[in-house]
């Protein structure tokens, strides 16, 4: 996995946080480039907050070392990590108005009145703040709140912004424009960033590395495009995508065409690879993105019967609800402003070389290719 | 807020409507009839007081206990003692109150169920009265402002409310305060203090009110009749006039009696306490937390 980089800002080696006898986090290894966007992004209990938190200094670290910029950081405190946190609950001083709660903790570390009259102005003037900035946060909408922490965050100018879920709070169109907003505000900052979320469309949007966690480990580590169209496990493929990939039990049998993969008395035809090489009788997972599948015959394609339980529109596109013998199969389709010629599917087309292949026993991806970088 | 309609309510509930006003106006004149009664009283005639005829309203209306009260050098001497013991009593309170309700409140003190227990502890056992008088002396306390002040600073009951406040505060206030830079000492005073108005504005409250009727250990540790509260002045002036004979000879005739002087002098000692209510009571209901985290 390509966990290192050439300049690590952050670099986690082997941090390992163990409540009691319980190991939450169970050895990370990771380097975070600087001026990077890194995306910590797997289930509710994986460890991704945790770590998170060990990187802000708000949790010990039970084991391993924790470096920002060749200082190791494990026994510093938080305030003199120079890294800033924008919390889930936003947790604004109700006290304070927007100006004093960006400024509190330039107050706190004595920065001249003048020095955070400028600083504030300024961080105001990034988020679109200026006409708030005598309101309580009590008087706000959630999008500003949400901004106002982000101002405090960046007032200070530290070396490493962390977000625990900073979204998860705001209503589906506000989420979006606020993605956009983190978006555009990193690329103007260039401040080294990790990013908590449980949702892969922030995850995906966001990053330029993502960083599947899943049992206090990491799954897999690589850009977006590469996690999704090469995930090196069966749980980094169902989690990555929206809907998440098929996956269909099956056995591989091989002739002279080449390797397909039985199941229910169908067949896919399988890509080449190595690893199917006199692989007969072995249980393999055969994974397909919904967006992959065809409801016309294609070249190269394996034909499947399915039986559709419900359409589901999103205007431009359904999703065809369907089942394989007792397996759920969502397949993606075009409606061209119409949904009637969908109702009547009962084969779709399933082209080889977007055919992915796991192990069925270690759920590992045959064929995978280390990303380079 | 509109009036209720009627039609909307189901027999069962207008019975229990129906009787809850019945319930709760009978406690409020059970509530405010004494304080009615003792006002009256203090503007009664002395005459009027003693022969029990004072109902509702002033009888042969007079000012004389007032006057008896209120020219008295050492109601007014007791009067700013009172008001000494509540203001430094209260600050002290606060003052220990508040850090220690923090401390308990934290996860990472070390033995905090202990000191939890040992604070809670206190709330149902004590050494007893006269223990405690002896360490008060021991202690050199005994007549002395101090010893009422420092005697009495500490309410476990207020501390474990206030620890309760504190703990209902979401961690993450205390977490962006420390990632700010913030040490406990500043996230106590800037962040939770100004979080918790309401339940300080409770203890304060508790504080004063205790302190402002502070009576029995005031009378028992202190002699110095320089040093006493205003509600000791009270019960020496009520034993003073029953025990003088010459007064009592006259009774029949003076413009007050012990009844209308002890209620003139409740009457005074109400008045600050219920002057401070409202400036406090507006902490009560104030969501102040309002706004600042999301859940």
């Amino acid at each position: 996995m390509n966990n290192s980089v050439q300049q690590p800002n952050v670099a986690l080696k082997s941090i390992v946080k163990r409540y009691g006898d319980v190991e939450v986090v169970r050895g990370i290894d990771l380097e975070i480039a600087d001026k990077e966007f890194v995306v910590l992004v797997g289930p509710s209990g994986c460890g991704k907050s945790t770590t998170l938190r060990m990187i802000a200094g708000l949790e010990e670290i039970s084991d391993g070392e924790l470096y920002i910029e060749d200082r190791k950081v494990n026994l510093v405190a938080p305030k003199d990590r120079d890294v800033a946190m924008v919390f889930q609950n936003y947790a604004l001083y109700p006290h304070l108005n927007v100006a004093g709660n960006i400024a509190f903790g330039l107050n706190i570390r004595k920065v001249p009145k003048d020095e955070i009259n400028r600083l504030v102005t300024e961080v105001a003037e990034i988020l679109g703040l200026t006409p708030y900035l005598e309101r309580r946060p009590a008087d706000l909408s959630g999008g500003q709140r949400q901004r106002v922490a982000m101002g405090r965050a960046i007032v200070r100018h530290p070396k490493v912004f962390l977000f625990d879920e900073p979204l998860s709070n705001l209503d589906a169109k506000l989420r979006t424009q606020m993605r956009a907003e983190i978006k555009r505000l990193h690329k103007r900052l260039g401040v080294t960033s990790v990013y908590v979320t449980h949702d892969q469309v922030e995850a995906m949007t966001l990053a330029d590395r993502i960083v599947v966690m899943a049992d206090g480990r990491i799954e897999q580590v690589g850009t977006p495009m590469e996690l999704f169209n090469n995930p090196v496990n069966t749980f980094v493929a169902s989690f990555m995508g929206s809907p998440p990939m098929n996956q269909l039990d099956a056995v591989v049998e091989s002739n002279a065409e080449g390797s397909f993969a039985m199941f229910g008395g169908q067949k896919i035809a399988l890509p080449e690879l190595e690893e199917l090489q006199g692989a007969d009788g072995r249980k393999v997972v055969v994974g397909v993105r919904p967006e992959h599948v065809f409801i016309e015959p294609t070249e190269d394609s394996s034909p499947i019967k399915v039986e559709l339980d419900l359409i589901e529109t999103l205007g431009s596109e359904a999703l065809l609800h369907t089942h394989v013998g007792d397996t759920p199969f969502v397949v993606k389709a075009e409606t061209h402003g119409d949904i009637d010629h969908l109702s009547s599917i009962d084969t779709i087309y399933i082209p080889t070389r977007r055919v992915k292949v796991f192990d069925g026993e270690t759920q590992m991806a045959y064929g995978f290719v280390k990303a380079e970088g | 807020m509109s009036k209720m309609n009627m039609n909307l309510y189901s027999r069962g509930d207008k019975t229990f409507v129906m009787v809850n006003m019945v319930l709760i106006g009978l406690f409020t004149i059970a509530a405010l009839y004494p304080f009615i009664y003792v006002a009256a009283l203090s503007f009664s005639s002395g005459f009027a007081a003693t022969a029990g005829t004072v109902v509702l309203t002033p009888v042969d209306a007079t000012i004389a206990a007032y006057e008896r009260v209120l020219t008295a050098p050492e109601f007014w001497h007791s009067y700013m003692n009172t008001m000494f013991y509540t203001i430094a009593g209260t600050l002290m309170s606060l003052l220990i109150v508040i850090p220690g309700a923090y401390a308990l409140s934290r996860p990472q003190l070390v033995g905090r169920r202990f000191w939890n227990l040992m604070v809670a502890f206190t709330m149902w056992f004590h050494a007893g009265m006269i223990p405690f008088w002896l360490n008060m002396r021991d202690l050199g306390l005994l007549d002395s402002y101090f010893g009422i002040i420092i005697g009495f600073a500490v309410n476990a009951f207020n501390i474990i409310l206030l620890r309760n406040f504190f703990e209902s505060i979401p961690s993450s206030f205390a977490e962006a305060a420390r990632m700010d830079g913030a040490n406990e000492f500043q996230i106590l005073w800037k962040v939770f203090v100004p979080l918790s108005k309401p339940a300080i504005a409770t203890i304060t409250l508790f504080c004063i009110v205790a302190r402002w009727n502070g009576f029995f250990w005031a009378m028992i540790l202190l002699t110095d009749d320089s040093k006493i509260p205003l509600q000791v002045y009270l019960r020496h002036t009520i034993a003073e006039l029953s025990d003088d004979e010459e007064f009592a000879a006259t009774l029949l005739s003076a413009a007050y009696s012990v009844e209308t002087v002890t209620a003139a002098i409740i009457v005074c000692s109400i008045i600050p306490v219920l002057l401070v209510y409202p400036w406090v009571q507006k902490y009560f209901n104030k969501g102040i937390l309002l706004g600042g985290v999301k859940e």
